[in-house]
């Protein structure tokens, strides 16, 4: 078991986790760590022997760019994909603030939208 | 040509209706009579060349993978259909505006009546399985949009009307279909052409099928019931579709195909059972009935069942007179309709009870209508007399069986007799009797003529049949080739067939007379539920099961759907496991020392982070979870992907904290404790798993193809010295594009969510200006970090650097100036502006990847800009550009809309 290996697997398991906790906070997180999971498991497809980064000086062996090329641009898209899950959150704590503008309320800002949700059904 | 032309016709005149309608009003409806005119006098050019067993037709390839083409042919059948259309049509379109009142909207009624026609003539022109079932399927859309238009109430009917039609539109395309595969061409003169090369099971399934299309369309037992439904419609769109031409798309159907399976018993059987069946039973219906439309439609019903079932019987005669009677129906039924328009219109009633007498006052209309009952009854001298005695001579003389040809030619008879009774208390019970509303008056003969005309026309066309004779014949032989039918006659001397129609009349009239009697008897018969009721059953049914497939994906939160895929990842692991068993050692030591304590310190990290409660804690550790990872990077040779991450983790940290920085300090969570316990199980085994899969799976190859290619091309290819930006801006740009456009829809999707569900946090207290150490900061660094960031990315072809890099720290540097001045009205570095940088990056580097192509060579092909003197502009280097303009613009709108604490919107919350 290499160290790439269970760093993918550390993440993997943080980020299951936290997604499965139910907060909204808590899912945007969880979806980082997969992202990092994700991100080290392309680079450990690139083998890691070879650790000298690839800059075009004649030498074969360096690191493969390719799976880079990759790593970057995933970072990227979940970089992107994670901001809007925070506009996301953004929305659901502004409607709480909407419908109750009670400063003495207990709650997390995480954990409003569903509940109000829950309370415009019933 | 000149089929495509009327087609083209009819969707033109649809085109000019709403440019004529702003002029004319309802009155749209005569130039649009007229335009149907024209297009039936075109058709009628062919008629001598149709008459001679010619046929007219064009074809152009549609789709020539599978050898269909868009196809058009008529012959004499088809141009029978042809004119009913546009000449019921025509009459119709003269009819509407005088029904409609002066205000409101009719752009959309005549729009698709005249679309619908043009559907209608594409139906019955098509020489190809394709595109009638294209067109068949036209007829069923535009009949809902007429059912359902501006009332409510109508939406039940209309969708009865639309799911049972295109139930039956579905059956015809899997009927088609198999007739496609089995013969192996979509040409239908082709496949009727040769009734002997289909196969007997294909012959089967796909006659089933057809015949199911037939049954829908028609409204044939069981399935008519969304016929009288559809009576909700005004009265034009009922005369129109709903009795003269769309239900008459089944009896086309079922007379084209009978070419193919007319020689299979169960086709002919089918077609009898159920056709005379239906008409029975529509004429009991209809005989209890009290609304006029409500009984003309189910007339409808028994009239259509009428027609199929002398489609069955299959000899020369039964064909012609099929034809003959749909032309008789189409001009009388259409007729019936109209002047019940216009009774409903001028007496505010179109029930039976309510309407007595009105002979007196509307004289004119009151003959028309009797006429028009005439026809319907199988009185001489009118079309309909003629009609219903060829019906009777072709039951009569039915081939397979005495049994067969008596028990069908009763039917028909008991049909015709409850027929009769009912249009004589049609006319008996709204123009007879004592007078009951005053001031009525004769419509205005604008208003009574397109009426008057079909009801004339369909009395003087029974002694003048001869004249139709030769078209019926030749359309006859067009449905089955098997020798010319008799010529048509108004008078064929004593025969059978007039010994049926005068025990019609005596047993209509013994049933009209003792009407009180048989009334009580038909209204205290027992009857099964209404169809509709069992249709519904059986649609709610299917819509509940569809809902109980569905609770599966409905969810409160993530957990519920994430619980299978991850479940499944389990399973693929273990059985991974247990069936390839261990795998060999990767050569060579991929683990170093400090790979270890990269994973020492997450393990730390990150088992605080999944216990942290504190919000604050919870933001710094997932940062930090990111900045140990990207040193990492740089350990394993990723110089490239380390900033990137580190920027990107900076900026997250950001965004985070501009959103939450409402309540800094607080538990991330204090709902309800789910049972983390299962969770933390789940978790684990799928990290073991994808531990165990990233171990088995990586660091067992040499160096790839593609990584040796790049290694030792892309410099002298490129020019580059950063073959990880080179492969992203210049080998790999396509992929680059895609992402960037990624990053523009979420700036775009963040303003659409953000502004429409008006993101109004609370308004921050204190002044604008708290932050002391950050506005400090800010004001210090934000022109270092622009230098920086125009540095980088300048220098992202040769070294560390590029689009995404350099814009991430721009996006920083706007970040950090949100943070300082949270709250201030105006935003730092304001004019970086979303929308302009991401127009502008998208327009930058769609040109860069379009203006090789204007030279001929691929989209995205790399190339050098030349500029004054010994320099050049790499285009790869301008397509950075666009990226980085499109990643600050995610940056700069996320900043803004998120960290603003109003959003858009800074007034109060309402």
């Amino acid at each position: 078991m290499t160290a790439a290996a269970l760093l993918v697997g550390l993440l993997t398991a943080a980020g299951v986790f936290l997604v499965l906790r139910g907060s909204q906070l808590r899912l945007i997180i969880g979806f980082i760590l997969l992202g990092h999971a994700v991100n080290v498991l392309l680079l450990s497809a690139g083998v890691l022997r070879w650790r000298v980064p690839a800059f075009a000086d004649g030498g074969l062996d360096r690191a493969d760019p390719l799976p880079q090329a990759f790593t970057l641009t995933a970072i990227v898209i979940s970089f992107g994909i994670t901001i809007y899950l925070l506009g996301l959150l953004r929305t659901g704590g502004a409607e709480a603030s909407v419908i109750e503008p009670d400063p003495a309320d207990d709650d997390g800002p995480t954990n409003r939208p569903t509940e109000v949700r829950d309370r415009d059904e019933t | 040509m000149i089929l495509a032309f009327v087609l083209a016709w009819q969707v033109g005149l649809a085109a000019t209706v709403p440019a004529l309608s702003r002029r004319l009003g309802r009155n749209v409806g005569y130039p649009l009579a007229a335009g149907y005119a024209v297009a039936a006098a075109l058709l009628l050019t062919r008629l001598p060349a149709i008459l001679d067993d010619d046929v007219v037709q064009i074809s152009w390839r549609w789709l020539p993978s599978l050898d269909v083409s868009a196809a058009l042919r008529m012959d004499a059948l088809s141009l029978i259909f042809a004119l009913v259309v546009l000449g019921v049509g025509g009459l119709i379109m003269a009819y509407t505006p005088r029904y409609l009142s002066g205000s409101g909207q009719h752009i959309t009624l005549y729009v698709s009546l005249t679309l619908f026609a043009g559907a209608m003539l594409g139906l019955v022109f098509a020489n190809d399985l394709l595109l009638l079932f294209v067109f068949w399927e036209l007829t069923s859309i535009l009949s809902f949009v007429l059912i359902g238009q501006n009332q409510p109430a109508a939406t039940r009917p209309a969708v009865h009307a639309l799911l049972v039609t295109s139930g039956g539109g579905l059956a015809l395309l899997a009927g088609f279909v198999i007739l496609m595969v089995s013969l192996g061409t979509s040409d239908i003169s082709r496949i009727l052409a040769q009734p002997e090369r289909l196969a007997s099971g294909p012959a089967a399934a796909a006659s089933a099928l057809i015949l199911l299309a037939v049954f829908t369309k028609s409204a044939q037992v069981p399935f008519h019931f969304w016929l009288p439904g559809a009576m909700i419609a005004i009265t034009p769109v009922s005369a129109y579709l709903h009795a003269a031409t769309m239900v008459k798309a089944g009896i086309y159907l079922a007379m084209r195909f009978s070419a193919l399976f007319g020689d299979r018993r169960p086709w002919s059987i089918a077609l009898i059972g159920v056709g005379l069946a239906t008409a029975v039973l529509g004429a009991f219906l209809a005989l209890r009935q009290h609304d006029l439309k409500a009984l003309l439609a189910y007339s409808t019903v028994s009239q259509l069942g009428l027609l199929i079932g002398v489609i069955g019987v299959g000899t020369p005669e039964s064909d012609a007179a099929a034809i003959l009677y749909t032309v008789a129906h189409a001009l009388f039924k259409a007729t019936l309709f109209m002047l019940v328009g216009i009774i409903d219109h001028e007496a505010g009633s179109r029930d039976l009870r309510e309407l007595s007498g009105l002979r007196r006052e509307m004289p004119v209309t009151s003959t028309m209508t009797a006429l028009a009952a005439m026809s319907l009854a199988g009185l001489p001298p009118t079309i309909g007399f003629v009609g219903k005695e060829a019906i009777f001579e072709a039951l009569s003389e039915a081939p397979g069986g005495v049994w067969l040809s008596w028990t069908g030619t009763a039917l028909a008879v008991l049909a015709s007799v409850l027929t009769f009774a009912y249009a004589a208390r049609l006319v008996y019970g709204v123009f007879a009797g004592p007078p009951r509303q005053r001031g009525l008056y004769e419509p205005s003969w604008s208003f009574l003529a397109p009426a008057a005309v079909a009801a004339v026309a369909a009395t003087v066309a029974g002694p003048l049949v001869g004249l139709l004779g030769p078209l019926v014949v030749r359309a006859a032989n067009n449905a089955r080739p098997q020798g010319e039918p008799a010529e048509l006659a108004f008078w064929h001397g004593f025969t059978v067939a007039l010994l049926l129609s005068a025990l019609t009349v005596v047993f209509g009239m013994l049933l009209f007379t003792f009407r009180t009697r048989t009334d009580r008897m038909f209204l205290e018969a027992p009857t099964a539920r209404p169809f509709v009721s069992y249709f519904d059953r059986g649609y709610g049914w299917l819509l509940g099961f569809g809902d109980r497939v569905a609770a599966m994906a409905r969810a409160e939160g993530p957990a519920p759907f994430l619980i299978m895929p991850l479940l499944a990842v389990l399973l693929l692991g273990a059985a991974a496991t247990a069936l390839v068993g261990p795998v060999s050692r990767p050569p060579g030591s991929l683990t170093r020392p400090g790979d270890l304590v990269v994973l020492a310190l997450l393990v730390m990290v990150i088992g605080g982070l999944v216990v942290a409660r504190s919000l604050l804690a919870t933001i710094s550790l997932t940062g930090l979870v990111g900045l140990i990872l990207s040193v990492w990077f740089v350990t394993v040779g990723a110089p490239d992907v380390a900033v990137t991450l580190l920027l990107v983790e900076v900026l997250t940290t950001i965004v985070m904290m501009l959103v939450l920085r409402q309540r800094p300090g607080e538990p991330v969570r204090r709902e309800r404790a789910r049972p983390s316990g299962a969770a933390a199980v789940l978790a684990a085994g799928v990290g073991v798993i994808a531990a165990a899969g990233t171990a088995a799976l990586t660091g067992r190859r040499e160096l790839s193809l593609p990584a040796r290619y790049y290694l030792e091309r892309a410099e002298p290819v490129t020019g580059g010295h950063n073959i990880v930006n080179v492969i992203l801006v210049d080998f790999r740009a396509l992929d680059t594009l895609g992402e960037a456009v990624v990053l523009s829809v979420v700036a775009l999707g963040l303003a659409a969510v953000l502004d429409t569900a008006g993101a109004t946090g609370r308004a921050r207290a204190g002044p604008p200006d708290a932050d002391l150490v950050f506005g400090f900061a800010y004001r210090v660094l934000a022109p270092v970090m622009l230098l920086i960031s125009a540095y980088l990315f300048a220098r992202g072809h040769e070294e560390v650097g590029g689009g995404f890099i350099g814009a991430l720290v721009a996006g920083t540097a706007v970040g950090l100036g949100h943070l300082a001045h949270a709250g201030s009205s105006v935003p730092p570095l304001g004019w970086l502006r979303g929308r302009p940088l991401l127009v502008s990056g998208l327009l930058l580097s769609l040109t860069v990847g379009l203006a090789p192509v204007v030279v001929g060579r691929p989209f995205l092909a790399p190339g050098k800009l030349p500029l004054p003197g010994p320099l050049s502009l790499s285009s790869g280097v301008l397509f950075d550009l666009g990226v980085y303009l499109m990643v600050l613009a995610l940056v700069v709108s996320a900043v803004r809309r998120l960290g603003s604490p109003g959003g858009r919107r800074t007034e109060a919350p309402s």
